[in-house]
């Protein structure tokens, strides 16, 4: 493809706040189709680790076999490894059995109750063979301990509940844990939600706004369901307080409209400004959950490219000649 | 019981091409390109870059039913350049951008943690 141009863009971004399972950023210069892509990949196709396969050995509990295994299912489980993982599906080193090293972790679980007191069965009875794959509340827990144990909420924490136990009842089983993605089943999603908006763009006619009573702009202010305006207590002046509060209603252009006051506000969606909001179940931090995606959308382009061998019909006009 | 196996949806079965392309029989320059087991999130980006090409006359994508599992992406280009070249291009500008923006996000990480270590 020598000689080629290339309409390549070179997006901006700006982060506005990071958590373990929160991140907020603001993305710039590119288009719907770049932030929505991302959205799509990062809840149905960034990998994480689940559970996947129950081997039950003992249960007498109130809940059939399968309903624990898919609860089992639907715990997080720390996956900074599934990136690197193998898919059991190809994997070679264990024939497809699904069961070794490189694609997957063992789980047991084995809990009785002998006492008069409801006993319950949480993420926290689950023992991983691999201590870099747990459920994440537990792993979230001991890191908190072992920082500063005042920190962190142990009071009424016990882990996820699985299933409750009453005198005589027991559960005992191995699981498989397998990477995945959220497209097989929803229980691989390391995404929480993954939302975008278009960065509002406000502007207030300001000559046609002064012809407004100070009750006519209070009472165009409180037709926002969302707290977008206000008004300035020195100069009585409307004024954009959060545009981000706006979602995009039209309620305050209709009731400019409705006042006899067409044009007093117009809003646009600045069509290449994206403000993003990822939360995740804590499978995998918010940031790198993002750096993943971005990562996974390459490959997933890189697995459409034409082979060589397809791509020299330079010469098509004169095939057609 | 007799359910298609879940994978069904993004693994390419044995003996079938990711990508296959076949020229419009009556127009110069134009052709359809069957993606296998790729959906809005490949078809819409590539359309949209394509868009930006000023030598594609035409660019569109369709996923044609739900449980097929594949988009159909049809090009039609000037005679300066040819439908797999503006596909081609289309990935390749895509793969870019991308790799451009982890770097940006990544450097912005920095930035962040910095200001934040000075206490802003
Ligand atoms: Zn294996």
């Amino acid at each position: 493809m020598e000689g080629a141009v290339s309409y390549q863009r070179f997006p901006k971004v700006r982060i506005r706040e990071i958590k373990d399972d929160y991140m907020k950023f603001e993305l710039r210069e590119t288009d719907a189709s770049i932030a929505n892509a991302l959205r799509r990949v990062m809840i149905a196709e960034v990998p994480t680790v689940a559970i996947d396969l129950v081997e039950i050995e003992v249960n007498s509990t109130v809940l059939n076999d399968e309903f624990i295994a898919h609860r089992l299912g639907l715990v997080p489980l720390t996956s900074d490894d599934a990136m690197r993982m193998r898919l059991s599906r190809d994997c070679d080193s264990c024939d497809g059995d699904g069961q070794c090293e490189f694609c997957s972790v063992e789980f047991h679980l084995n809990v009785s109750c002998d006492s008069d007191q409801t006993l319950d069965v949480t993420s926290a009875d689950l023992r991983s063979t691999e201590p870099r794959v747990c459920p994440v509340d537990v792993a979230a827990r001991a890191l908190s301990l072992g920082v500063d144990s005042t920190s962190y909420d142990t009071g009424d924490h016990r882990g996820i509940l699985i299933v409750k136990l009453r005198r005589g009842q027991e559960l005992r089983l191995r699981a498989i844990a397998r990477k995945g993605i959220g497209k097989d089943h929803a229980k691989w999603s390391p995404a929480a939600t993954v939302t975008f908006m278009y960065e509002p763009e406000i502007h207030i006619n300001e000559e046609l706004m002064e012809t407004l009573t100070l009750e006519e702009k209070r009472n165009w202010i409180d037709s926002s369901p969302t707290k977008v305006f206000d008004i300035d207590p020195n100069t009585h002046q409307v004024v954009v307080v959060d545009a981000e509060a706006y979602t995009y209603d039209d309620e305050v252009i209709k009731k400019a409209e409705a006042m006899g006051k067409p044009g007093l506000i117009e809003i646009y969606g600045k069509e290449d400004s994206f403000i993003f909001t990822v939360e995740s179940t804590g499978a995998i931090k918010a940031y790198q959950l993002v750096i993943n995606a971005i990562e996974i959308l390459r490959q997933k382009l890189d697995a459409v490219r034409l082979q060589d061998s397809e791509e020299s019909d330079f010469g098509e006009l004169s095939a057609h000649l | 019981m007799n359910a298609p196996d879940r994978y069904e949806r993004f693994v390419v079965p044995e003996g079938t091409k990711k990508v296959s392309y076949e020229r419009d029989t009556k127009i110069v320059n134009a052709a359809s390109f069957t993606v296998e087991r790729e959906d809005h999130t490949i078809g819409n980006i590539i359309r949209m870059q394509l868009h930006r090409d000023p030598n594609v006359l035409f660019a569109g994508y369709k996923l044609p039913h739900p449980l097929q599992y594949k988009i159909l992406v049809r090009i039609h280009t000037t005679s300066q350049s040819s439908p797999t070249q503006a596909y081609g291009q289309a990935i390749e500008d895509l793969d870019k951008e991308l790799q451009y923006l982890k770097k940006a996000l990544e450097e912005e990480k920095v930035r962040y943690e910095e200001n934040l270590r000075q206490g802003y």
